[in-house]
């Protein structure tokens, strides 16, 4: 099979697994497809080496530009709209304390994923210790109509799959949301989380059992 | 419609909502401005070099009326000369 070929058949491929383009991040998809990998821009290179210099108008303009991107990212991790905010707080702050390590090899909006993700987790670590989780009910579950869901309200949709996820395992959680819910490929997910590419994969096979077993209602099957 | 089918379509949705708008920038420079000196607010530099000129003028001029005061009489010295004499 020549290269051209190849090519096509990973831009298939890929138009299959995302229709609507890959998630952001997808930094071996870009370069399978030989494209150039994302970068960062011009501007953000230029705050961040101001920020790095204690200039905090450079840092507040970063924050403004991203502090959407990392809403969305912690609004997965947490409902609590004060909590949220203070997990988007907790994010800027770490990525501030650690700005001297993002080496502007990939964009500025990955880096802070990347941290966003161990902030968030981190949280869920927390949560899972004190055992502060609501519980989902499973008769919740059934009441969904079965047609409606493709129509229901984004927010409904989000809150119920907040809940369901919350009764696995913080690491069981992780993997699906980032998968699921955030549209991350293998590459992403090990980039963000810092697992292994097999070690994603094998996550994701395990929390996925876990999710289908505590629909199937086996009681304690999803705490293993 | 399977648990499966149901919970991909529910992720399908819920891929779709919209975070709630936030605005920390102001609060996150404030606890690092708190947490690392080097990180001063933009709005106190003007301030913090009127406060170190107005240091370096200070210091010079207590000094100064430190040695002043030494070297003039003291305001009292006749006074307490006198009444040590009288008291002798």
């Amino acid at each position: 099979m020549g290269s051209a070929t190849l090519l096509d058949l990973l831009r298939d491929l890929s138009s299959n697994v995302y229709p609507a383009g890959p998630p952001l991040g997808s930094l071996a998809w870009s370069l399978a497809l030989g494209e150039d990998p994302p970068m960062p821009t011009d501007l953000d290179i230029e705050e961040v080496h101001r920020s790095r210099q204690g200039d905090s108008d450079a840092y507040q303009c970063l924050i403004k530009r991203y502090q959407g991107h990392v809403s969305k990212i912690m609004w997965r991790f947490s409902r609590d709209r004060r909590v949220h905010e203070e997990l988007v707080q907790d994010v800027f702050v770490e990525a501030y304390m650690s700005i001297h390590s993002y080496r502007q090899k990939a964009p500025f909006s990955h880096w802070l994923a990347k941290i966003a993700t161990r902030v968030g987790y981190r949280y869920w670590r927390q949560q899972a210790r004190r055992r502060r989780t609501k519980t989902f009910s499973l008769e919740e579950w059934d009441q969904l109509p079965d047609e409606p869901v493709a129509t229901m309200d984004p927010s409904r949709a989000g809150e119920l799959v907040h809940r369901l996820l919350a009764q696995l395992r913080p690491r069981d959680r992780l993997v699906l949301t980032l998968r699921y819910l955030e549209g991350c490929d293998v590459t992403e997910t090990a980039r963000r989380t810092g697992w292994t590419k097999s070690m994603v994969k094998v996550q994701t096979m395990r929390a996925r059992n876990r999710l289908e077993k505590l629909l199937a209602r086996i009681p304690g099957e999803a705490e293993e | 419609m399977n648990d499966n089918s149901k919970f991909d379509a529910l992720i399908a949705r819920a891929r779709g909502e919209q975070p709630p708008r936030v605005d920390v920038a102001d609060r996150v420079i404030g606890i690092l401005s708190g947490q690392d000196a080097r990180f001063e607010p933009a709005w106190d530099r003007p301030l913090m070099w009127v406060a170190a000129l107005s240091s370096a003028v200070a210091i010079p001029a207590v000094v100064a009326a430190v040695l002043v005061y030494q070297v003039w009489t003291d305001p009292l010295f006749e006074l307490t000369k006198a009444i040590s004499w009288v008291m002798q």
